[in-house]
């Protein structure tokens, strides 16, 4: 990708600018490019450690991993409290099923809230983002390194729900039958994919008021109905089947089952599924998954991106960058 | 009523331009002040959910389909049908528990951000009218997600509803919100203490206590754990009252009879209430004393 914005030629040999002002003066020449890999990294390192330290830097490490871990555990818990209200033989299967749903969940409530949250924090209260907007930096770039910290929380989080599921709900799981390569594949899918929904998110927050916080779990919540992540998509009716099927989310968690449990129950396929009913076959193969989800995630990832930049440009046109509001 | 009728009358021989007489306010010019501070401050919560039109999305239709989502669990597992209305009441009553601990135990964290938490100190009101402003605009915000939760839930997964007692139906209900906007005036409170925590606290306090409330099943299979929760959480002691009395066989599951738990929920209000009156007196003091009023960001 070229380091040059669209539209502006970059001038070739040695930059006239740079060599009037000399390097002792500090210039650089990339930044009135707006780019360059050293200064996207530069850009994403920085945010990194600055969400990394508004998010942790308040508190003992002790007391962070209670609130980080409270909450994915607490609604793993819930489910498994609603399997053990109704009981019966059906109920045993699903625990793992929910356990690794919910766990996975963890990851994606907070990576969509990352990117959201880092937009309605730098707008509304600390009040940077029309600073960090007009430098030079990347400002989708930013946007994802303040995102990451939230998002390794959560992360984390989804780590110990499932080992708090293994150690003490009874969630089978044998380290030697984990597909380790497909894992590390799906998972490296689906944090893109994550990062893209939260991008959407981004998008979205740019251009409404403060009372936008609740928005990315509101939206997480609603994709737990489509992503098969608590209950397999064969329970819902045809058209939210398809809907679940045309959905990365789906296709990453049904991925990471597959490749953390020796025959899982299917999120995606099973009797009478929609998958059925199109592909013939009771439950997706691993390469299946894998495919699938890479070309819903690229799709939506473009789409993301593309739905970002329309919503930048309406802020700016608006002024919505430097808004704060209030309720 | 004019100024000078407001003015206590031992007041009123120094003429109403006199200083002291401005400053010495009688019975109904204090009330009528507060009253409006009420209105003043419920009034951006519900003319901004006009302003807002994402709103209606995010915070009503999409709440609906978490709801389903946990509906779709039970259906998954073949439960009693009983048990998708319990699903259904508990996602409307999300609205409430999420409004308490976003919009008001946060929000004076919030106020002191934005820099509006001096003026209110400085401005001649009670904080308490603030919150109490805070809580009619949230009440209105939640109850449109929540009934549209209720009703659309309703009517797409046909929940039957079986009510013999409506006047305890609703003491119950209107108990479970005073005690619940009680509980947020405490946490509003603490919170502003709190710093900086406040915001991982607002996170730490929602699935943590879906869990203890027993949400999306009868809380009474906690066990001990759901007999503390009913004890010390409005929203748990709410729900438990209002299944048992709102859905044919929901005594069933309940913990204690209907009556006992609209009781702890007086007991609830008039704590919550008392200690809210408690801690924001203290933390205006030792906020005045510590100077830290202006203190933002931490």
């Amino acid at each position: 990708m070229s380091a040059v914005g669209p539209g502006v030629a970059r001038p070739s040999g040695p930059d006239p600018v740079a060599g009037a002002l000399g390097s002792r003066q500090g210039f650089s020449p990339e930044r009135t490019r707006g780019g360059g890999t050293t200064e996207a990294w530069r850009t994403f390192a920085t945010a990194v450690r600055l969400g990394w330290s508004m998010e942790a830097n308040w508190t003992d490490p002790a007391l962070f991993m209670i609130y980080s871990v409270a909450k994915p555990v607490s609604a793993a818990l819930i489910l498994v409290a609603m399997l053990e209200v109704v009981g019966g033989a059906s109920t045993r299967e699903y625990r793992s099923y929910v356990v690794t749903g919910s766990a996975l969940w963890a990851f994606v409530t907070s990576g969509i809230a990352g990117l959201a949250w880092s937009i309605l924090d730098d707008r509304e209260r600390y009040r940077m983002v029309k600073y960090v907007y007009v430098s030079s930096s990347n400002f989708l770039l930013f946007l994802v390194g303040r995102a990451v910290a939230r998002a390794l929380v959560g992360a984390v989080g989804a780590v110990i729900t499932l080992a708090f599921g293994v150690v003490l709900l009874g969630v089978r799981f044998d380290p030697m039958a984990v597909d380790w390569l497909a894992l590390a594949a799906v998972s490296a899918i689906g944090v893109v994919v994550v990062v893209s929904i939260g991008v959407l998110m981004a998008a979205i927050v740019l251009q409404t008021r403060q009372e936008a916080w609740s928005y990315s779990e509101a939206l997480a919540g609603a994709l737990f109905l489509v992503s098969g992540a608590i209950f397999p998509l064969a329970g819902l009716p045809a058209a939210l089947q398809v809907v679940g099927l045309l959905t990365p989310l789906a296709w990453w968690v049904e991925g990471t089952r597959q490749a953390l449990f020796a025959d899982p129950v299917s999120g995606i396929g099973g009797a009478g599924s929609a998958w059925e009913t199109i592909t013939g076959s009771l439950v997706p193969d691993p390469p299946t998954i894998l495919l699938v989800l890479l070309v819903t995630g690229g799709v939506g990832t473009l789409i993301a991106t593309f739905v970002f930049r329309v919503s930048e440009r309406r802020a700016k046109d608006r002024g919505l960058i430097d808004r704060t509001t209030g309720s | 009523m004019s100024e000078v009728d407001t003015v206590r009358p031992a007041f009123r021989r120094l003429g109403p331009d006199d200083p002291r007489a401005a400053a010495d306010w009688g019975r109904r010019r204090v009330l009528a002040t507060e009253l409006r501070s009420v209105r003043g401050r419920a009034y951006p919560r519900i003319n901004g959910l006009l302003r807002e039109k994402s709103w209606v999305f995010f915070e009503i239709l999409l709440p609906f389909l978490t709801t389903s989502a946990f509906v779709f669990v039970y259906r998954a597992l073949q439960a009693p049908e009983e048990f998708v209305g319990f699903v259904v009441l508990g996602g409307a009553m999300t609205a409430f528990w999420l409004n308490v601990v976003w919009m008001m135990a946060a929000q004076l964290y919030w106020e002191r951000d934005q820099g509006n938490l001096e003026l209110y100190f400085a401005a001649p009101m009670d904080l308490m009218s603030v919150l109490l402003g805070m809580a009619i605009g949230g009440l209105v915000m939640s109850s449109s997600r929540a009934i549209a939760v209720l009703v659309i839930a309703t009517l797409v997964f046909g929940v039957s509803f079986s009510v013999d007692q409506w006047a305890l139906l609703l003491a119950v209900f209107g108990l479970t919100l005073a005690a619940l906007y009680g509980l947020g005036m405490v946490l509003a409170s603490l919170f502003l203490m709190w710093g900086r925590e406040a915001w991982h606290m607002t996170q730490a306090m929602v699935e943590p206590v879906y869990f203890v409330s027993g949400l999306n099943f009868p809380v009474a299979r906690l066990g001990a754990l759901g007999a503390v929760a009913v004890a010390t959480v409005p929203l748990a002691v709410g729900l438990d009252a209002m299944r048992q009395l709102a859905f044919a066989g929901g005594e069933t599951y309940g913990l204690l009879s209907p009556g006992i738990e609209a009781a702890i929920l007086v007991a609830m209000v008039v704590v919550f209430v008392a200690v809210a009156r408690i801690s924001l007196r203290s933390l205006e003091r030792r906020a005045r004393e510590a100077g830290r009023l202006t203190v933002r960001w931490r």
